[in-house]
């Protein structure tokens, strides 16, 4: 069914070059030091989720929660085992990557879209509720977003994403855009797209908001499930190592 | 194609995003190489005095001149392609060549202004118009797949070791210095003359000047083993470019 994430048996590990240059690789040959190493980022994981669940991921830095993004994403790939995503994904996450600062709002609002794989008719229709989503000024629209204050650039970034129509939604703490108002705005939005069954995948360090928004916690650890299921019992695991 | 309209907004993006804050704005897509172009024109007719190519010199620099910009222009850009748009490949999957891609469309919008100089040139000399020079379309299409077999396999190689930027600019210096664009085939020692056959680049200029400038066709043997070479490096690049593509986002 669309919308659902299937990990089997999945594993990710990165070649790391310690010496990023010829005069530093010569100088550890020399001192015999290590020049690559294996990290394991992602050891062994075996989960689904099911089409509508909003499941939280957390962990320290480090444990694997944008690995594990990344591969729901398709942008990376497991070195052994599957991952298999139905549906259409729509990465909530590093809002504004497409942004070009020389472009104007109105350039960067179409730009973007057809990254997230919107099509233009769609974004013409959607254009003025994009614009009044993000509560930026008409005058604004029409002016390279290098002027932006970052608060309007991020607003405007996430007004864009926001109108995809995904099945799964990956959500890389976002949710500190704007101020108060268009935070609360932005939870709104998103409390919509868990009644429209949309399966929502939200990495976060605020376990306040986890707590209230997700169904299911998954606790990652140097690149392992800790624990999966009731979100308090994940926090209250989390906190106390 | 699903992917078209990306592939329209990012050539777009190319496009507008260049000379933003420039006074001159896209009349700097036509300068450089006009300028080029006279300064060119006095060193080689005047001071070296290059004689006997049967058109003047200009009109003869120039049609080698637009082809080799473009093609040093695109690869330059192409290499930088990946690298730059470094934080979408790690957040949103779509296929990697649209990226390259773009930045060739980018500058084939340059070269199509910069031809305008090269066709008000052609009136000014009076230089007969033939039928046969529609053939530069076909011709720049082989270059063009020929620059993009090259900018894939750069763009994904340069991803891994910045060192490939470097090295190919040195390389591409070399290039042009054997590529018959301020020079005919004619000036060269007869004895190194296979070094053109060999080079696509010259190639595709020397076909180029066949028929927008003598008015004939090309030479069928050369632009053939063109069209061969520049198929089965395409096939090859865009294999080692699919194959790489799965790791751009772990190494970027």
């Amino acid at each position: 069914m669309n919308g659902t994430i299937k990990f089997e048996n999945v594993n990710k590990s990165f070649l790391l070059q310690h010496q990023k240059t010829l005069k530093e690789l010569a100088q550890a040959i020399f001192r015999k030091q290590k020049t690559v190493e294996r990290v394991q980022a992602l050891k062994n994981i075996s989960l689904t989720i099911n089409k509508g669940e909003t499941v939280g991921i957390i962990g320290k830095n480090g444990a694997g929660k944008s690995t594990f993004l990344s591969l729901v994403a398709g942008v990376s790939f497991p070195t052994s085992g599957r991952v298999l995503v139905q549906g259409r994904v729509a990465p909530l996450i590093e809002l504004g990557a497409g942004f070009h600062p020389e472009l104007t709002g109105k350039e960067n609002i179409f730009l973007n879209g057809v990254i997230l794989g919107m099509s233009e008719r769609y974004l013409v229709d959607k254009f003025s509720e994009i614009v009044r989503f993000s509560e930026i000024d008409e005058k604004f629209i029409y002016t390279p977003v290098k002027h932006y204050s970052s608060g309007m650039y991020m607003r405007l970034a996430f007004s864009v994403a926001i109108f995809t129509q995904p099945d799964i939604l990956l959500v890389d703490e976002i949710l500190a855009v704007g101020d108060t108002a268009f935070q609360e705005k932005c939870m709104n939005k998103m409390d919509e797209f868990k009644k429209q069954g949309v399966t929502i995948v939200y990495v976060s360090h605020s376990m306040s908001t986890v707590e209230k928004f997700c169904s299911r916690v998954i606790y990652l650890k140097k690149g392992e499930v800790v624990f999966d299921g009731n979100p308090k019992e994940a926090i209250k695991r989390y906190l106390k190592e | 194609m699903k992917y078209w309209p990306l592939i329209k907004k990012l050539t777009l993006r190319e496009i507008k995003s260049r000379y933003k804050q420039s006074f001159l704005g896209y009349f700097w897509v036509i300068l450089n190489p006009f300028f080029q172009m006279l300064i060119m024109s006095f060193v080689f007719s005047h001071i070296m005095r290059i004689q006997g190519l049967g058109v003047p010199y200009p009109v003869f620099l120039y049609a080698g001149l637009l082809p080799w910009t473009f093609f040093a222009t695109s690869l330059s850009s192409a290499m930088g392609s990946l690298v730059a748009n470094s934080s979408l490949i790690k957040k949103i999957y779509f296929p990697r060549e649209i990226l390259v891609l773009s930045t060739l469309l980018a500058k084939t919008f340059d070269l199509s202004l910069s031809t305008l100089i090269f066709i008000a040139l052609m009136v000014w000399f009076k230089v007969p118009i033939t039928v046969f020079m529609t053939l530069f379309i076909p011709i720049f299409i082989i270059q063009f797949l020929f620059t993009f077999a090259l900018g894939l396999l750069l763009a994904s190689l340069n991803l891994f070791y910045r060192d490939v930027q470097y090295l190919f600019n040195l390389v591409l210096t070399l290039w042009f210095y054997l590529t018959p664009v301020i020079y005919s085939v004619e000036f060269f020692p007869a004895r190194f003359r296979w070094i053109f056959k060999i080079n696509p680049m010259s190639v595709f200029i020397n076909a180029y000047r066949k028929v927008l400038l003598g008015g004939s066709w090309p030479s069928f043997s050369s632009l053939g083993l063109g069209v061969l070479v520049s198929a089965v490096f395409f096939i090859f690049s865009y294999y080692v470019f699919k194959k790489l593509e799965k790791e751009f986002a772990d190494v970027v």
